[in-house]
């Protein structure tokens, strides 16, 4: 059935790409070809149109309201200050600018508007790919933070910038040197110092449009400000103490304006670019370019970085050749000295950071630099999703309750001491459980809880914002606090808890216990109804998805759901699972394993019913690790309804690098790889010798690197000289075969 | 003028560019009335729908997250929300009766009278066959061949995968195999 759904799939690319449907009818199955024709008769009969009449109606009053809200919001830039604060959501149209577009794209750091730009594009190129899964992988790569920035207030003169866009704790120093909390909108001016938190993030709009975007944990003091537009140059001069930052440098016409970034190892110096810089507790200090060019400078020597490369200060030390990049996201197949994702592999040091704790299966993101030699150094590896294999996770009735073994709904849980298991549960309760399946298919609960079906359960790790005798500030959401409320620990502002509560029916949000917890673990988890799907929204909760999310099917507005997920380094509440909550058939689960048999299937130990509705997915073999959905029938049996082939090797990247040759037909880059053009490959931009380009591909289930697009950054005079000779396979797959040698050294 | 992306005129839109607003609108309103015009079986209802589409479409647009769903399949996002909240305005009425002839206004663009009852036999033809399939079965094939969707744009559109959508379309279109005639009733 799989293939035909591709074949059929095939065919009706190809007629809406504008195929005639005789040729695309040519060698096809009479079935298909049937249902082809329906498709083709369908997009025939589509052939309406709206009243020309009405057409011009609604584009004029489209128009007019833009045109309002624009001389609302310009009226709001005149007078920040005036501006009752709740007129601000309604007026927000045109000043909600997309900030630095760059900044929060790939989990915190580094070419974020190429790589908003490329989404873009790759979006449309994905299209075209069908079935491959490419296109679930482009969206992965990209999707995750890859919220544009909005801007709702702007710097009401040169001399000040505007804070925006918060998340978490920010905070501003006062003159007497007290850190006090800063909001949205707050003016920041010369000789200020502002710092985010744990899992925070805030922008700062200048008045010449330039943006800065301050990372969680950074710290940055404004030193210079006087960022006009006319009748002199743009001075922003910025310290960055530690952190990220990334900064959108509007462009200015004035040769004497300046845009530097000063740290402890050294300065950046913009005009009109795009770049990220980052700054360790370690005082070692890195510089990306996404646009233009930035020199760097220490110790009196300067390098000029251009879009797509990189240079590291380590500090008392000149600033490092330039080196170009690469970022993506994929599994990890390998951790230790040198790490493989995504089918490449990556070298780390002391200054490698590595957030989250990832292990091998889960799917991280990752910045790495290539280095002279061809090796990747990794500057970054974060978790984004854990691995799911062998977790299971199903409601039922609890039948029988002992120390050491559950019964629910007919199937045993082992229970041990490190099992979570909610209060007040009895016999007969609808609980739902979680956990893990060992060898042999023995299920060992994690956490076990009562499904209370009127109770909105919520329970998230977030940052402690501010704390008030009846209400706490935690990451965005006011918790309120009671008498009940537990509070274990001696907890301040700024600290990481995890807060576990309930939905009120007044919305509000009750903490039924606030605990310490260790800044790795970030998960959230809330009931509620839906209360938008774009962007999602449950129960008052705004947060991301990406393609790796599991959303169960026919999830519509005003559905009660449950929503997993974590809390990323910015602030970002990506989900993992939205979970579709069925009142009266609660009995599912979800596991991933290895299949040891096909005939009755048996995965992880645990044998299946499989009937002629189970989709199953992929080419699947004995050996093979599947991901498996389903529910528990009333007779005990594990019904799959959904099980599919687990693709171990995908990951998408994108990579800077140089032409070193180019014609009509190919290009050849500076590790001597071949691409052939015009094959699906889009090209941006005139593909010439020295030009620096950023290529964005995904890795395939084969290992192979299949490139979507080339985009070209900046032209150098000249090739770079390095070091990396000619492989003697050009069309190689994956990006780093020259050091797959290291794969069994070292872990 | 050469049609800019989608991505390209969110953003100029987003910074109050009103050429780029109008030119999201000129680059969508046909597909948007198309899908809604098979779903709902009614010209002018179709045509008012459209309209509030763009409407909700400029509130929604600060908001709006390109890297999370492509521009079009938000859009067509906000249609389907669009539509059944009609529907569930109008409870108890069923979905596009089509016992009912609400196809009082005439397509656009034809003068023959002929064409014109052709035009619109055939298109009660369709909207018939797919107000039979189930659900989203019936979403799919809107989506995709009278909204003119990719696969991977109707997939997000609906928060399905890429092969749930193609087993849906292929479902669907089995199922018009049996209603949906060439000919003319």
């Amino acid at each position: 059935m799989n293939q035909l759904d591709n074949l059929l799939e095939e065919r009706l690319t190809r007629l809406e790409a504008g195929e005639s449907l005789e040729l695309c009818l040519v060698g096809l199955p009479d079935d298909e070809a049937a249902l082809l024709k329906k498709a083709a008769l369908l997009r025939a009969i589509a052939d309406a149109e709206p009243a020309a009449d009405k057409v011009t109606a609604q584009r004029n009053e489209l128009l007019r309201l833009a045109q309002q809200n624009k001389k609302m919001t310009s009226q709001v830039r005149n007078t920040p200050s005036s501006r009752p604060r709740w007129l601000l959501p309604t007026v927000a149209f045109s000043s909600l600018v997309a900030l630095t577009l760059v900044c929060m794209l790939v989990v915190s750091a580094g070419s974020g508007l190429i790589w908003l730009w490329q989404q873009s594009q790759s979006a449309s190129v994905a299209q075209n790919t069908t079935d491959t899964p490419i296109a679930g992988a482009t969206q992965a790569v990209l999707g995750p933070v890859a919220t544009p920035e909005v801007i709702a207030v702007e710097a009401s003169d040169p001399q000040s910038a505007a804070l925006n866009s918060s998340r978490g704790l920010i905070e501003i120093q006062t003159n007497e040197g007290a850190w006090v909390t800063a909001k949205n909108g707050e003016v920041v001016r010369a000789g200020q110092r502002l710092r985010a938190g744990a899992l925070s993030s805030a922008a700062l709009a200048f008045y010449d449009g330039s943006r800065a975007r301050l990372g969680p944990n950074s710290e940055v003091s404004v030193d210079t400000l006087d960022a006009q537009t006319s009748g002199g140059p743009r001075i922003v001069l910025l310290t960055q103490w530690v952190g990220d930052s990334n900064h959108q440098v509007a462009a200015s016409t004035d040769p004497a304006s300046r845009y530097e970034v000063h740290t402890p190892s050294g300065i950046g110096t913009a005009k009109g670019t795009a770049f990220h810089v980052f700054v360790s507790s370690t005082l070692l200090t890195r510089f990306d370019v996404d646009e233009g060019a930035v020199s760097v400078t220490s110790l009196s020597v300067t390098v000029i970085v251009v879009a797509g490369q990189s240079t590291v200060i380590i500090s008392g030390q000149p600033p490092s050749e330039p080196t170009f990049r690469i970022k993506g996201e994929g599994e990890v197949f390998k951790i230790g000295n040198s790490w493989r994702v995504a089918g490449n592999t990556f070298l780390t040091n002391l200054t490698t950071v590595v957030v989250g704790d990832p292990q091998v299966g889960d799917w991280v993101s990752f910045e790495a630099r290539t280095l002279a030699d061809g090796s990747r150094l990794a500057d970054r590896i974060s978790l984004l999703h854990r691995a799911p294999e062998n977790r299971f996770a199903f409601s039922g009735i609890a039948e029988n309750m002992s120390s050491e073994e559950w019964t629910i709904s007919g199937r045993s849980v082992r229970i041990s001491e490190d099992t979570e298991i909610g209060d007040d549960i009895e016999v007969g309760d609808q609980v739902a459980v979680e956990g893990g399946i060992a060898q042999g298919g023995t299920l060992w609960a994690a956490r076990i809880r009562l499904i209370e079906p009127e109770k909105l359960p919520f329970e998230f790790t977030g940052v402690v914002e501010s704390i008030g005798n009846d209400s706490w500030m935690i990451s965005g959401r006011v918790v309120a606090i009671d008498e009940d409320t537990r509070i274990e620990g001696d907890i301040e502002i700024g600290d990481i808890v995890r807060v576990k509560g309930q939905v009120l029916e007044d919305g509000n949000w009750l903490a039924k216990s606030v605990r310490l917890v260790e800044k790795d673990k970030r998960e959230f988890e809330i009931v509620g109804p839906v209360e938008s799907m774009a962007p999602w929204v449950v129960a008052g909760v705004e947060f991301a998805t990406d393609d790796r999310t599991e959303i169960d099917d026919d999830i519509e507005a005003g559905d009660r759901v449950r929503v997993k997920g974590r809390i990323l380094d910015d602030g970002t509440w990506l989900a993992e699972e939205i979970q579709r909550l069925e009142e009266g058939r609660p009995r599912r689960f979800k596991f991933v394993g290895e299949v040891t048999g096909m005939d009755p299937w048996v995965v992880g130990g645990i044998e299946l019913t499989v009937n002629e509705n189970t989709e199953i997915k992929g080419d699947i073999a004995v050996g093979n690790f599947v991901r498996v959905e389903g529910r528990i029938l009333e007779d005990g049996a594990w019904l799959a309804q959904k099980i599919k082939r687990l693709d171990s090797r995908l990951g998408c990247l994108s990579f800077s690098t140089v032409i070193r040759s180019a014609d009509a037909q190919q290009i050849v880059l500076l590790d001597w790889r071949a691409v052939k053009l015009g094959e699906g490959i889009e090209v941006k931009g005139e593909v010439k010798v020295a030009a620096v380009v950023i290529v964005f591909g995904c890795v395939q289930e084969d290992g192979e690197l299949v490139i979507i697009n080339v985009i070209v950054v900046y032209q150098l005079d000249s090739i770079p000289i390095v070091v990396i000779k000619p492989p003697s396979d050009n069309g190689g797959g994956g990006d780093g075969d020259h050091h797959d040698e290291d794969d069994s050294d070292d872990d | 003028m050469p049609e800019l992306p989608d991505s390209e005129l969110v953003v100029r839109a987003q910074q109050g560019d009103l050429n780029a607003m109008g030119m999201l609108y000129d680059q969508h309103y046909k597909m948007i009335f198309r899908y809604l015009r098979a779903r709902v079986g009614d010209q002018l209802l179709a045509e008012d729908l459209t309209g509030d589409v763009f409407r909700r479409m400029l509130t929604g647009l600060p908001q709006y997250r390109s890297l999370g769903l492509p521009f079009r399949a938000w859009l067509f996002r906000i249609a389907h929300n669009l539509m059944i909240d009609h529907y569930r305005q109008e409870s108890g009425r069923e979905m596009a009766s089509l016992d009912e002839d609400k196809t009082e206004s005439q397509p656009q663009g034809e003068d023959d009278p002929a064409v014109v009852l052709e035009q619109k036999l055939r298109f009660e033809n369709a909207h018939r066959a797919l107000s039979e399939l189930e659900q989203f079965q019936r979403e799919v094939l809107a989506l995709r061949f009278l909204g003119g969707l990719s696969l991977r744009e109707t997939a997000l559109a609906l928060n399905k995968t890429e092969d749930a959508v193609k087993a849906l379309q292929r479902r669907g279109l089995i199922a018009l195999r049996l209603t949906l005639t060439e000919e003319q009733p």
